[in-house]
């Protein structure tokens, strides 16, 4: 008979039902489109700001002091300490390994550029340049035997290039934009580069062709950028580095980031270590690269997470106000739905059930409808979700099933708290009058 | 006349007849205007606060001098006026400017003989701690005022075996000069294997006195009128190129916007949401007007006139719920920007009456299955027939 009644309620009156069960599925949908995307969003933002480029800064322990102004070192090119190059797929063995999202290692040092006739030189033929040796689509092998692609160009993705980049090993270059205006000198032309040995009374030059042009905003584009190879080459410092850039995606600092790793207790200083920070990125970096001082760059990691938390706790916000309509929205259509049937329940009491029976009848109803609603929403939520992720940042959200499990019990609470007030209600009627209509 | 009082009785016997329902019609439309203004509001002011957040990234904006010799950094310098000539606010947000002269001396700490050759920063302007972020591993606050203090980078205090209250002498070219140390600053990039000191100090220095090697300005908008303040201040400054900073103009424009569509797009997907739902609801009890509806028609009500009863209902309804709900929002939303960004929204008052208007167009719209009432059959209504 319980039954009979729940099912006769739903095919007897189906325009009604439906009526609220869309306007349960409708704020579930709300509901689930805005926890989908707030769920993943984080994530999505904290790749896009890796386009500021990298978060760490890798450089000789026991280094000379650089005399750096604007990105270029002043000091001479045989000054100072070097790293090996051998040791950076290393990078991609760290705990955190797959946080590592790009590298690129610098070896930047003064020389010279040759630009017309190489067999009769003028010197105003001769420019002093830096020269910036680093990797574009480099395959660095690693220790597990697998390669790993990075470069200069996922680093620094400001960097623009006109034409294309070099080639490894095919003597190719990159003029920065202000030095190819101010020489002249086009994609496909040659260029005679040297780092000046001063044990050599001859100066030999080697020839470049350019392949592109590279803008960068800074003082980049009064260089010429080779691959790290060559400019070991020319350098003659085989197989080393000076710098090295890390862009890696890091958990935004809280309070607990910044205590001293030193004064942590060992639980703690384990769970700081877990946990992506960019500090304990850095020495995680520190702990494979021997010999390294890895530094935070501050302006993009403290610029990222400060963006990135205020752009968190929005997401929430509005998603929380998402959810809070919904839930009114819904609670006030299923209070609505029980308002409406005094008479029903006036006929049931009359015919002997008790408020207890009628308020399960109604409740089991509502769960029924709030379960069926809750399903329909979180699919069309899940579609909505899509095109809001595809449009805004190209991702689709992965569907996952815990959304589904709290959109279902956020339906069941909401409808069986919207009617509980109103059966309240009920349970104190007089059959009587409502039989009567009044 | 008569008509006209009796359209407002019937009208205000549908609203009170049963307060239960108005309860509830009105926490529909309400909670509906609440969540429209709330979001309308944080979102329009959401946006104007991430622009100042993005300053943490520092200097988005840099002059430089027109030409620049590969050769010599100190080559070419900018008049030290130019400080003087750049804007102090724009777009009533504070513009801060902070003018640089780097020289490559020589620098040891007090007492000691051995000097090592450093980059020396001399800094004018306000606000050299949001134009060069970093984080002060050691401060002094009470040497900071000291005519001749200097601010060291980490790895340049690590060098020269310096601490906050120390002092270090600087040299260049016959030249000396001496500093306190009130800070040791981090920053991860070039600055921090240099020495910050006072302007004079390195014009002295380096005996450049009036210039300037470069002026970095942070600029609190949004990319694009961080544009058009860019190209204003190059017009204004013909003997300096002025420039975004491309590694953060280029990644702040494109996470701005990603945000700023994300914020749009959500909003407007609640709103449009919120609204199909306060629909739905209301439409379920709109549906139940079946009885008194007949009973009109059998009593000579012409569809029109019941139609038009049912439409006011729905508007002051509408009205009720959004002026109350509106007004939740709003302050809502005020707490809301004092969580999220630390510092109260600013109320816009046009949101008021958009968000009151949207909930009246929604609660009208949520009269749309009254249509169905116009073929009611009054006989069948009160024979219990559906």
């Amino acid at each position: 008979m319980f039954l009979r009644l729940v099912a006769d309620s739903f095919t007897r009156r189906p325009r009604r039902k439906i009526l609220s069960m869309a306007a349960l599925a409708m704020g579930m949908a709300v509901a689930t489109a805005a926890l989908s995307v707030s769920l993943d969003v984080g994530d999505r933002l904290a790749r896009e700001f890796r386009s500021l480029g990298a978060n760490l800064l890798v450089t000789p322990e026991a280094d000379s002091l650089p005399l750096e102004i604007g990105g270029v070192d002043y000091r001479p090119a045989n000054a100072g300490t070097y790293l090996p190059e051998a040791d950076l797929g290393k990078l991609k063995t760290i705990f955190w390994r797959f946080n590592i999202i790009a590298f690129a290692p610098i070896l930047q040092s003064p020389g010279q550029m040759l630009v017309g006739d190489a067999s009769s030189p003028k010197p105003s033929d001769f420019s002093d340049i830096q020269i910036i040796g680093t990797w574009t689509n480099h395959a660095v092998p690693i220790p597990d035997g697998t390669t790993y692609v990075t470069g200069i160009e996922k680093t620094n993705p400001w960097w623009s290039v006109e034409g294309r980049w070099f080639r490894e090993g095919a003597r190719e270059c990159v003029v920065g934009k202000a030095l190819a205006k101010k020489k002249g000198v086009q994609i496909g032309d040659q260029v005679l580069l040297n780092v000046p040995d001063p044990l050599k009374k001859v100066q030999a030059f080697a020839p470049y062709t350019i392949t592109g042009v590279l803008s960068t905003g800074a003082t980049e584009e009064d260089a010429v950028v080779v691959s790290l190879d060559d400019a070991q080459k020319l350098t003659r410092l085989p197989q080393v580095y000076r710098r090295l850039y890390v862009s890696a995606l890091t958990k935004p600092e809280d309070a607990f980031a910044r205590k001293d790793p030193k004064a942590m207790s060992p639980e703690e200083f384990d769970k700081w270590y877990c946990t992506p920070y960019i500090s304990s990125i850095a020495l995680q970096i520190s702990e494979e690269l021997k010999g390294t001082d890895v530094r935070v760059i501050r302006r993009v990691a403290e610029g990222e997470g400060q963006v990135l938390s205020r752009v968190r706790t929005l997401l929430w916000l509005v998603t929380f106000a998402a959810l809070l309509a919904a839930a009114l929205a819904v609670g006030a259509s299923a209070a609505a739905s029980v308002i409406e049937r005094r008479t029903e329940i006036g006929l049931m009491k009359a015919l002997g059930a008790n408020s207890g029976l009628v308020g399960v009848l109604l409740a089991a109803e509502q769960l029924l409808l709030a379960f069926v609603g809750g399903g329909l929403g979180y699919a069309v939520g899940i579609l909505l979700a899509r095109v809001l992720g595809e449009r805004i940042f190209g991702f689709t959200p992965e569907p996952k099933l815990f959304v589904l499990l709290i959109i279902l019990g956020l339906a069941a609470a909401i409808t069986l708290l919207g009617s509980a007030f109103p059966l309240r209600q009920a349970a104190r009627y007089d059959p009587a009058p409502i039989l009567r209509g009044e | 006349m008569a008509g006209f009082s009796m359209f407002w009785r019937i009208e205000r016997r549908l609203l009170t007849t049963n307060y239960g329902r108005l309860f509830v019609i009105l926490l529909a439309l309400g909670a509906g205007a609440a969540v429209t203004s709330a979001l309308l509001n944080l979102q329009v002011d959401a946006k104007k606060r991430l622009t100042t957040e993005f300053r943490a990234l520092g200097a988005n904006v840099i002059v430089t001098p027109r030409q620049t010799t590969d050769k010599d950094a100190a080559g070419t310098t900018l008049d030290q006026n130019l400080l003087a000539e750049i804007p102090s606010v724009y777009e009533g947000k504070p513009v801060l400017a902070v003018g640089f002269l780097y020289v490559i001396g020589e620098v040891a700490k007090a007492g000691q003989v051995h000097f090592e050759p450093a980059v020396i920063a001399g800094t004018e302007g306000a606000g050299l701690t949001q134009v060069r972020p970093g984080k002060r591993t050691e401060y002094l606050a009470n040497l900071e005022s000291d005519p001749s203090a200097c601010e060291v980078g980490v790895k340049a205090a690590e060098q020269f075996k310096v601490h906050a209250g120390d002092e270090l002498q600087l040299r260049n070219q016959g030249k000396s000069a001496s500093c306190k140390v009130f800070a040791v600053v981090a920053t991860g990039g070039a600055e921090d294997t240099q020495v910050f000191t006072k302007l004079k100090t390195a014009q002295e220095l380096s005996d450049l006195k009036g210039r300037l090697s470069l002026i970095q300005l942070s600029v609190t908008a949004t990319p694009d009128s961080v544009r058009a303040f860019v190209a204003a201040l190059g017009q204004k400054l013909p003997d300096a190129s002025v420039g975004g900073i491309k590694q953060f103009a280029e990644a702040e424009s494109r996470i701005y916007n990603r945000i700023s569509g994300l914020l749009t797009s959500t909003v407007l997907l609640v709103l449009l949401l919120t609204s199909l739902c306060v629909m739905a609801g209301m439409s379920n009890v709109a549906v139940e007007r079946k009885n008194d509806v007949g009973l009109m028609k059998a009593i000579g009500g012409s569809v029109r006139r019941v139609v038009r009863l049912f439409l006011t209902e729905a508007i002051l309804l509408g009205i009720g719920g959004g002026l109350i709900g509106s007004a939740v929002g709003i302050v809502v939303s005020i707490w809301l920007g004092k969580t999220v960004f630390g510092v109260a929204a600013q109320p816009r008052w046009i949101v008021y009456p958009l968000s009151v208007s949207l909930t009246v167009i929604v609660s009208i719209l949520s009269a749309f299955p009254l249509r169905r009432l116009a073929s009611i059959r009054p006989a069948s209504v009160f024979r219990g027939e559906e």
